[in-house]
């Protein structure tokens, strides 16, 4: 199949001034040395020789022949038959959220190689969420956790310390409360509340320049960090919803973004979870909604979709979009140990609060002194 | 730093020009485009263009650092209600926004001075030990209230004139009337705290100015008020965190128009998007004539909580003892009902009550 000349990763002068000499297609460069390539296109050497290199790297694969990736992306290109896929994914673990019933509808947990939104009403508890991930992914493998470190990029200023701390030594004292043999044992000497924290990589990004910028650099720190099993970015909304006139542009990033964070996932091997913000939807009739932000196109860039909100004073969340499980509800709350399931209570009923009822305006209960 | 110009950051002057050509002169125009614009506008091959991106990615990153390290910075700003700041796990969080919302005459205004007061204050005493900037928009701020609520809370510590002068002089007022005011205040603020040492800032209060501009029922307002409330929530973060210190702001109340089946109820103002902006929503609210409440409706590290308090001549304080908890069953912060005064106390024959 021939190659045209314009569809590589070149610049476009030098492209420009390939078709200009007459070359259409990379069979008419494969067999020329740079001297006549640069005197004939009226190239420098240095772009003739560059022109060659990129000729034989790419158009000589056949039609997949890689990206701009270079030599890597054409040997990742081999197929993989859907037998070595599913090997693989059984070796993939998944992050627990501590909350059985989650754990339970998503199969195992947050899926690693793979992108999770976590969209929500404010307070609803996604941070709490991502918080429990962070401390969950760093749980040891002889308890059925990932052992891996995890990257926070705070967007909102969320990331209070005295929350994190409380939620690791309740973890702690989970996985101590478990311990049977040896290894277990000696793996708890090294899962403790500081070393937890020494394990969360914080990122604080003010806009979303700031938020592409270290999503670009990200790649690099992965590969000197190999450990990292999971990137929680909270929230990739707030800096998206303001400072953007141009909302195709916006679109136009935002799926860059996505892009880029699909390629981390699978090729480092990283759990990659994202929250979003709800916005109002007006429908017709004066009829409002509220809908996940940052617009329908965004729907398509996760590849699974947990929906937190309210049911009256109770909290659910739903899978709305995930290839894998059956959209399911579960019920869940926020104790001071962080993400449990709802029900469920370490304290005896004595030791519990007291439960005050906050009335609501336009109430029954006379003013009146 | 995205609005650092690329010629710093280390780009070669001949890129830099071209680049100028297409009108982009900052790290934040050049990563505002794909890779494929890039080579287009550069004229690089990807290779090089990627190569680019990365090295102005570099000079705009944040710095990356551990949780562990956080440890040692973080702090509080202890709020010298008891109660209030062990559900709080300290005080209100530097670094972050603080929203206190209810009724008018609540004590939203009480509670601002007496965190003023509280922020000159010397370390020893539970203070910040640093300047307040007031941004005032309702021209609610009373310098008489502020100092009575000063001698009153800590007779000892402002048994002296100098003392009380030198806190009133620590307090730096701003009157903005307008929208476009308090944004261009905000935008020029880094050079007031740092000019003056401020350790927090208030704004009292974000609603009104906002709600008097814009009617949200004529087309195209909604948006154009979400941006700037958006404008305002991440400058005001990036103040919060640059410094380290404490945002405290106060909103009003709306009624949420109910269908035909449930009746309408009080909620706090500003919508839904600007619920996800804030960090801690502390809802003030009436319980008869002379008892409120504060409800922690939205908060990193509290629980629903509600605690009853009064306002007296020392400022806001709380009841009850603090080694009980009351909790409350709460639901989204954006639509938490809120109770506004039903009734009102016309005998004034008894004690004095002292409403903002």
């Amino acid at each position: 199949m021939q190659r045209s000349v314009s569809s590589l990763s070149l610049s476009p002068s030098v492209k420009m001034k390939l078709v200009n000499a007459g070359f259409q297609f990379t069979a008419d460069l494969l067999h020329l040395k740079p001297l006549q390539l640069s005197k004939e296109a009226s190239l420098t050497q240095q772009e003739a020789l560059e022109v060659l290199q990129t000729v034989r790297r790419e158009g000589g694969g056949g039609d997949e022949g890689g990206g701009g990736g270079g030599a890597a992306a054409a040997a990742a290109s081999a197929s993989l038959t859907a037998l070595e896929l599913l090997q693989k994914e059984e070796e993939m673990k998944s992050i627990v959220t501590f909350s059985s019933q989650l754990d339970a509808a998503l199969g195992g947990g947050l899926p690693v190689g793979k992108t999770t939104e976590i969209c929500g009403a404010p307070g609803v508890g996604k941070t709490q969420l991502c918080l429990q991930l962070a401390v969950d992914v760093q749980v040891p493998q002889c308890f059925g956790g990932v052992g891996g470190q995890v990257v926070y990029i705070d967007t909102e200023g969320s990331f209070l310390l005295q929350r994190v701390v409380d939620i690791a030594a309740a973890a702690v004292q989970h996985c101590s409360l478990l311990v049977e043999d040896d290894e277990q044992r000696v793996a708890m000497e090294t899962f403790t509340v500081e070393t937890i924290l020494s394990n969360m990589f914080l990122v604080r990004c003010h806009d979303y320049v700031e938020l592409l910028a270290e999503v670009h650099l990200l790649p690099d720190f992965l590969s000197e960090h190999p450990r990292v099993r999971l990137l929680v970015i909270d929230s990739v909304a707030f800096p998206f919803r303001q400072h953007f006139d141009d909302l195709s542009q916006r679109t136009r990033l935002l799926n860059g973004l996505a892009q880029q964070l699909i390629a981390m996932a699978t090729g480092h091997g990283i759990a990659v979870a994202m929250t979003n913000q709800m916005t109002t939807r007006l429908s017709g009739g004066g009829q409002s909604q509220l809908v996940p932000a940052l617009g329908e196109s965004w729907g398509h860039a996760p590849t699974i979709r947990l929906l937190l909100h309210w049911a009256g004073s109770r909290r659910m969340a739903a899978i709305f979009k995930s290839p894998d499980h059956r959209g399911a509800t579960v019920q869940y709350q926020i104790t001071s140990e962080g993400f449990r399931d709802a029900g469920q209570s370490e304290q005896p009923p004595s030791k519990r609060p007291r439960t005050q009822s906050v009335e609501p305006a336009g109430s029954q209960r006379d003013a009146s002194r | 730093m995205a609005t650092r110009i690329l010629k710093r950051t280390g780009v070669s002057h001949d890129m830099c020009e071209q680049l100028k050509r297409h009108q982009i002169e900052s790290c934040k125009d050049l990563l505002s485009l794909s890779a494929v614009d890039v080579m287009h506008v550069a004229g690089l091959s990807y290779q090089k263009a990627s190569v680019l991106l990365q090295s102005v990615s570099k000079a705009v990153a944040p710095p990356v650092t551990t949780a562990l390290e956080l440890w040692k910075q973080q702090s509080c700003f202890s709020t010298s209600l008891p109660a209030l700041d062990k559900l709080l796990r300290g005080g209100l969080p530097c670094g972050t926004i603080t929203e206190v919302t209810g009724p008018s005459g609540c004590g939203k205004t009480q509670m601002c001075l007496m965190l003023s007061v509280l922020a000159t204050l010397p370390k020893s005493e539970g203070g910040l030990e640093s300047s307040v900037i007031y941004i005032d928009t309702e021209s609610a701020f009373s310098a008489e209230r502020l100092v009575e609520i000063a001698q009153s809370r800590f007779p000892d510590y402002f048994s002296s004139k100098e003392r009380v002068l030198q806190m009133a002089g620590r307090v730096h007022l701003f009157r903005e009337l307008t929208c476009q005011d308090v944004l261009n205040r905000l935008d020029r603020l880094e050079e007031d705290i740092i000019s003056t040492g401020a350790g927090l800032i208030i704004l009292d209060s974000v609603a009104s100015v906002v709600r008097k501009e814009f009617d949200t029922t004529l087309p195209g307002n909604l948006m154009h008020r979400s941006n700037l409330l958006g404008h305002e929530a991440s400058t005001l973060k990036y103040l919060a965190h640059q410094f380290n210190i404490p945002v405290v702001l106060t909103n009003q109340i709306t009624t949420h128009v109910g269908s035909k089946v449930d009746p309408g109820f009080v909620t706090a103002a500003l919508g839904n998007t600007w619920s996800h902006s804030v960090n801690t929503r502390l809802i003030v609210q009436y319980v008869d004539a002379h008892q409120r409440q504060i409800l922690i409706a939205k908060s990193p590290v509290a629980p629903f909580a509600v605690l009853n308090y009064t306002i007296e001549k020392q400022g806001i304080c709380i009841d009850g003892d603090d080694s009980r908890e009351s909790l409350y069953e709460g639901t989204d912060p954006g639509l938490q009902p809120i109770r506004v005064q039903t009734g009102f106390n016309y005998n004034l024959n008894t004690s004095t009550d002292c409403t903002d």
